[in-house]
């Protein structure tokens, strides 16, 4: 193997893996703080690739309709938070059945207002040259992107009040309002945040995909495995398990064939959930007793 | 005890009603427009299929988004049996067999990984939603006619073509024939299910249900019994899927789709998470108004409808449609008629007619060097304790110090990172909670743990039943036992209606019926009044005329008036053992409790 | 109020009561929405359509739809046929199998309609093609597909492979190179055109690089390009169906492999791709087909009147699986009026004699022993604008494997679907 091939592959891992992470990390977080599985999130994302196509197309450059995009599905997931899920919380089956119903509803408007195909926005960037191959940069921004979010999000949960109270609204939800923590005001930020985080994800594969109502059901089976395999902890847990789906993917599909390489993250995702019932997080615990 | 607190209902009855369905349903098959039977026939393969989801998640507690896979296995099985098998015996009901047991083996195998695996709540709805997934992907890709199981091609994305129609030699395999097939097998396993859920059977699966740990201090196998809850839904669900390809003549990947889960669980959703009839209803409504959607408008408006049915149902009616009208149409006749529990009908327990009748088998219980720890934590350092049979112990200290660690490595919840544990001459160090609940282990839990949506009656006979086996002595047992404890004429309401000292004797009830040979009770007169906290120390003397009693308590008052040999645990350790009396004046002791001392 | 306190009332009587009321209701509610039978004698004629308007396939399956609709009525202002109306009763299956089955024994059994035309997916065709055989009703088939079905009762007027990839293929050798790189949807349509392909490049003196299968619900084509990239074939085949497969063009793009390599699809635009993707990623893809929105041919500019008229001039895009439906029923038009009745026997017998229609695309004759048809294949570039340049134009193109397999007229029991060997 030459070095520029090397090098390509590599990139083309990494690529995979900001991807997942990009696709899971909204639902990761909604699960990890607030243990609510978001069944909608393929059409956040959808949404927010809606949001985005029909913000380029109104003229807006693409950087600021991604904001655009990533903070309308925020206000939007806040509002959802409020009539929704507030009435849930505690009941897995029930938050898990109302965002499918959600999902369904949403598909179903989405249909109604954008019709069955809609006006798609070119990949911006161009190509960088590398020995006989040539890279597209937009991948090389969304790799460097997803670095970027895991350690905003990090920064943000780790580092800030609202962080702290979060996260001990999210662990121990009585004893954060006994010392006066807002517990469902933070949920309602948090999921913003999650659902935020959904738009965004939507906004940067909207240059890389056609947009149609189902865009969602493409990306929605990865990011479950994605999140799941890495358990509870939103954060290591979805990092790592990109790493490890993201690599394994793209490795069997780089050497074998693509289907292989879908096959193979499957059957990585059964094991690991074999032999760690709480995914990776539980490796991470474990590791440090 | 009257028999109906355990809503035991004659099977004389049920099988009246499935007969009447069945001369009915098969009678109207033949009488409706052969479209109209096909459609019909649809809708109750679905309301099968609702079943197999209300079975395995309302009674059985898992919730398995998997239905869907197994149905389509089942489905495919029927293609693959039939195509190779009907040209020879021109029948298919071999095939839907096959069905059956394909379903129940699919889900004998994920149920193993899932259940024996230890994946619990929500990571099961996701890893039976990634199986659903993988199986589409599998069935997707067989296109090539190297995939073929005889003369039966699996088809890929196309799907299998030429599934030969449920046929019954005699029998015409038209629309109609179909309709009555389906309706006849959808009955039988509705009277089947209704059954098993009246047994035993069903009792413990709601007890393991409601609260998987006390069912398995009770003494029960839980993961046992919920693989084979699972197994039944797939096997439901994979007849259904068999009469589906049989309906359609045809099976495609599609039915492993995200779509095609969803739908059963808003069928099952409709018709009320545990009513067996009412996933029928659901399903019926559902796609009949789906159908009716389809009829007058555009099919974007029907994931539409949907969808807001189901968060409204979440949101507003999680119990089902047809519950909430069944039970607030109920609520009013309640309001006339029956009498409400009065306090005339109160007894005042009486401990000693609820054990006194049993004979005097303690076990000796012994701790070895017991040590635990929690990553880096140390929380119990070479524990040794022993306590003869039939004697009382009471193992106080301050919180911290490893008593309600102690207590579970007990049970079984945890092992001893280093250390043995013997009941008698057994040792249990390893066994899991039920094999020591068989030994004679029996558990009063800090915070009540009990069956708070089962009845009270039904509480204390899963316990009296781990014991006889048998449901006549367990009822016998159980109503004796709820004598003895004052609560009879609570017996019939919902656990999770009594107050909370009721609730303590209603869990020491279920102990009691356990007939244990050791007790352990943890705090067991937190929250209680002082007159209670006596009679609990009669209680105790009562118990251990025929167990062994280990108490963990705080009331240093009841702690005295049981006048037993006590243990003071202390940060890990055993830091004194004596009487009482002996132990009030030991200067050390009072300074552990004051915090007046550096423990080393 | 509890679930579990409402069993106790569902005792006894009251379970055989639910359970039977149930029954008699649902039954009986059902019943009452049978419809009588329309007369076969006078009166407007019901035919039946199922498409997918909804869900995954809708991109492909609404234009499908729309140009059913506008045919009724275009047949109908003709004044009709055997001088009576035509009454669609169109369905939507909802992109599921299971509604394809359902409606398709409505039409069958309740609607008692004298033709259907319905499905995208080969799934869908094969899970109603059997109903309409028995039921008696022929089935116009109106879809590209892998070709090869062989059924007396089917008509399929889409493009088949030897339509499709035999003017394209020599196209690609002669303008961009000998080498080729095969990506197909792993699925039935995609391994049969994958071995087409295959031979056609053989034929025409190219070979093959590589043949990948990508799965239906694959999204990030990573691996894909750096094979592209690292063994540089001169034309990329894209066997590729449905939204997410779109994304590939857009990631072959942006990683500026348009320069080195040039796609060819047969499956590009009949589910609007072009403006799904954009300009900048349909710009130099090669497509084939039975008809060009672009076109500017007389026939073509009367129907598009028609077309906007009906729906507005700023309808997304006509496909050619459209005009495939409108063709569909102009040619079971005619073959009744020939028949002069709607006989089954005497229909087929007038619509393998040799139907001919001039559609939008040009002149459409059923080819009368394999039931496919004989059209025009317009070969077509996408251009920078996001819309399509004609390259060529060929006339009358025979499905010929069909034709080689396939004789009903000589054995009308046949009942199979041909798969090509390689």
């Amino acid at each position: 193997m030459k070095v520029d091939q090397f090098i390509v592959i590599m990139v083309s891992l990494l690529s995979s893996v900001s991807l997942l992470v990009i696709v899971s990390l909204g639902l990761a977080l909604a699960f990890g703080m607030m243990g609510v599985i978001n069944m909608a999130h393929g059409e956040f994302l959808m949404l927010g690739a809606y949001f985005t196509i029909t913000a380029v197309n109104a003229g807006i450059v693409l950087p600021v309709a991604i904001l655009i995009s990533a903070i309308a599905m925020g206000g939007l997931g806040m509002v959802i938070e409020r009539i929704v899920l507030r009435q849930l919380y505690g009941r897995i089956w029930a938050t898990m059945l109302a965002t499918w119903g959600l999902s369904l509803l949403i598909v179903g408007v989405v249909q109604l207002v954008f019709g069955t195909s809609s006006n798609g926005i070119p990949t911006p960037l161009s190509t960088i040259h590398l020995g006989g191959y040539m890279l597209s940069q937009y991948s090389l921004v969304l790799i460097a992107l997803a670095g970027v979010l895991i350690a905003t999000t990090y920064l943000v949960f780790a580092r800030t009040p609202y962080g702290t109270m979060a996260r001990a609204a999210a662990s121990l939800p009585e004893m954060a309002a006994a010392v006066g923590i807002n517990v469902s005001r933070v949920n309602m930020i948090t999921f913003g945040i999650a659902s935020a985080l959904a738009g965004l994800g939507g906004g940067l594969l909207a240059p890389l995909s056609g947009v149609s109502p189902t865009f969602g059901q493409g990306y929605i089976g990865d990011a479950f495995m994605t999140v799941v395999v890495g358990g509870a902890s939103p954060l290591l847990g979805a990092s790592t398990a990109s790493l490890l789906l993201g690599g394994i993917y793209a490795g069997v599909s780089n050497i074998v064939s693509p289907v292989a390489g879908t096959l193979a993250l499957l059957l990585v995702s059964m094991l690991v959930l074999r032999f760690l019932p709480t995914g990776l997080t539980g490796l991470w615990r474990k590791a440090r007793q | 005890m009257k028999i109906s607190n355990l809503r035991t209902r004659p099977s004389q009855t049920r099988a009246l009603g499935a007969t009447a369905t069945i001369v009915v349903g098969v009678g109207l098959s033949f009488i409706i427009p052969a479209f109209t039977a096909h459609t019909v026939s649809l809708w109750v393969i679905y309301g099968l299929l609702a079943l197999s989801f209300t079975f395995v998640w309302g009674h059985g507690g898992i919730f398995s988004l998997g239905q869907a896979a197994f149905f389509g296995l089942g489905g495919y099985a029927y293609g693959v049996a039939g195509i190779d098998l009907a040209p020879t015996t021109h029948e298919t009901m071999s095939a839907l067999l096959v069905a059956a047991v394909v379903g129940a083996g699919a889900a004998a195998l994920l149920g193993y990984f899932v259940i024996y695996g230890g994946i619990r709540g929500v990571f099961v709805a996701v890893i039976t939603i990634a199986a659903t997934l993988a199986l589409l992907t599998f069935f997707t890709s067989t296109g090539d006619p190297a995939y073929h199981i005889g003369a039966a091609m699996l088809g890929g994305d196309n799907g299998m073509v030429g599934v030969p129609s449920l046929t019954i030699p005699g029998l015409l395999s038209t629309s109609n024939g179909t309709l009555a097939t389906v309706v006849v097998v959808a009955v039988i396993v509705w009277f089947a299910i209704a059954e098993l859920l009246h047994r035993p059977f069903g009792r413990i699966l709601a007890g393991t249900r409601e609260n998987e740990f006390r069912t398995q201090l009770l003494g029960y196998d839980v993961r046992g019994r919920t693989l084979a809850a699972f197994v039944v839904g797939g096997l439901i669900a994979g007849l259904a899927g068999g009469l589906y390809a049989g309906w359609g003549n045809f099976i495609s990947p599609q039915v492993f789709s995200l779509q095609q889960a969803s739908l059963v669980a808003i069928w099952a959703l409709v018709g009320g998470r545990r009513s067996l009839i009412g996933a029928f209803i659901g399903a019926f409504a559902v796609q009949g108004l789906s159908e009716l959607l389809g009829q007058l408008t555009s099919g974007a408006v029907i994931p539409l409808v949907l969808g807001v049915i189901l968060l409204l149902l979440v949101l507003f009616l999680p119990n089902g449609v047809l519950p909430t009208i069944v039970a607030s149409v109920l609520g009013l006749v309640r309001q006339k008629g029956t009498a409400q529990p009065s306090v005339q009908n109160y007894v005042e327990p009486d401990p000693d007619a609820a054990f006194g009748r049993a004979p005097s088998r303690g076990l000796k219980v012994t701790a070895k060097a017991v040590s635990m720890r929690f990553g880096g934590l140390s929380v119990l350092r070479g524990i040794d304790l022993e306590v003869p049979a039939n004697a009382v112990r009471t193992l106080i200290g301050p919180n911290g110090a490893g008593k309600s660690t102690f207590f579970n490595l007990m049970i079984g919840r945890y092992r001893p990172t280093a250390g043995e544990i013997y009941l008698g001459d057994v040792r249990v160090t390893r066994l899991r909670p039920e094999k020591r609940a068989r030994l004679g282990l029996g558990i009063k839990t800090q915070v009540p743990s009990i069956y708070s949506e089962l009845t009270v009656a039904e509480n204390v006979w899963i316990a009296a039943w781990a014991v006889s086996r048998r449901t006549q002595e367990a009822s016998r047992m159980s109503a004796h036992v709820l004598a003895g404890l004052g609560l009879t004429h609570r017996a019939a309401e919902l656990a999770g209606a009594l107050s909370h000292g009721e609730l303590q004797w209603l869990e020491i009830g279920m102990v009691i019926a356990r007939e244990p040979r050791v007790v352990l009770l943890d705090e067991p007169t937190a929250g209680m009044t002082r007159a209670e906290t006596r009679r609990y120390v009669d209680l105790v003397a009562v118990l251990a005329r025929s167990a062994t009693v280990i108490v963990v308590e705080h009331d240093m008052e009841f702690v005295r008036e049981l006048e037993a040999q006590v243990t003071m645990f202390h940060d890990g350790t055993v830091f004194a053992e004596g009487l009482m009396d002996d132990l009030r004046h030991d200067d050390r002791i009072l300074d552990v409790y004051l915090g007046r001392a550096d423990s080393a | 109020m509890r679930n579990e306190s409402f069993s106790h009332w569902r005792s006894g009587i009251g379970r055989v009561g639910i359970a039977t009321t149930a029954v008699v209701l649902f039954f009986g509610l059902s019943a009452c929405q049978a419809a009588q039978p329309s007369s076969t004698t006078k009166g407007p004629i019901s035919v039946g359509s199922i498409d997918d308007v909804s869900g995954g396939l809708s991109s492909i399956g609404q234009p499908k739809a729309d140009a059913a609709k506008l045919a009724i009525k275009d047949i109908n202002s003709n004044g009709g046929v055997l001088g009576r109306q035509l009454k669609l009763v169109a369905y939507d299956a909802q992109s599921d199998n299971t509604k394809y089955i359902q409606y398709a024994n409505q039409l069958a059994q309740q609607d008692h309609v004298a033709v259907v035309e319905a499905g995208i997916t080969s799934a869908a065709r094969e899970a109603i093609r059997p109903i309409l055989d028995s039921a008696q009703i022929p089935y116009f088939y109106s879809q590209l597909y892998e070709g090869g079905v062989c059924d007396a009762n089917v008509f399929a007027t889409g493009m088949v492979p030897s339509q499709q990839l035999a003017p394209m293929i020599p196209y690609a050798t002669k303008h961009y190179g000998k080498t080729f790189t095969i990506l197909a949807a792993d699925y039935n349509f995609g391994h049969s055109e994958a071995v087409w392909a295959a031979k056609y490049i053989k034929q025409n003196g190219g070979t093959v690089v590589k043949t990948e299968f990508l799965s239906l619900d694959q999204t990030d084509f990573g691996s894909s390009i750096n094979n592209l990239q690292r063994d540089k074939p001169s034309v990329v085949v894209s066997l590729l169906v449905g939204g997410n497969q779109m994304s590939f063009y857009k990631q072959f793009a942006a990683a500026g492999l348009s320069g080195t390599s040039h796609i060819i699809s047969p499956t590009f635009g009949d589910g609007q791709e072009q403006l799904a993707i954009g300009a900048k990623a349909t710009e130099g893809i090669v497509v084939a087909n039975l008809y060009l929105q672009e076109r500017t041919a007389a026939a073509n500019s009367a129907f598009l009147k028609q077309w906007y008229a009906a729906y507005g001039k700023s309808y997304p895009y006509v496909t050619p699986s459209a005009v495939a439906v409108w063709n569909s029923w102009h040619l079971w038009a005619a073959g009744v009026n020939k028949a002069g009745s709607l006989d089954r026997a005497k229909v087929l017998a007038a619509l393998q004699s040799g139907i001919s229609y001039d559609g939008p695309g040009g002149k459409v004759t059923i080819n009368g022993a394999s039931h496919h048809v004989v059209q025009n294949v317009v070969v077509a570039e996408g251009t920078a604008e996001g819309n399509f340049r004609v390259l060529e134009v060929d006339n009358q193109v025979a499905p010929a494997f069909e034709e080689s397999k396939c004789n009903l007229i000589k054995s009308p029991t046949t009942n199979t679907q041909y798969i090509p060997s390689n």
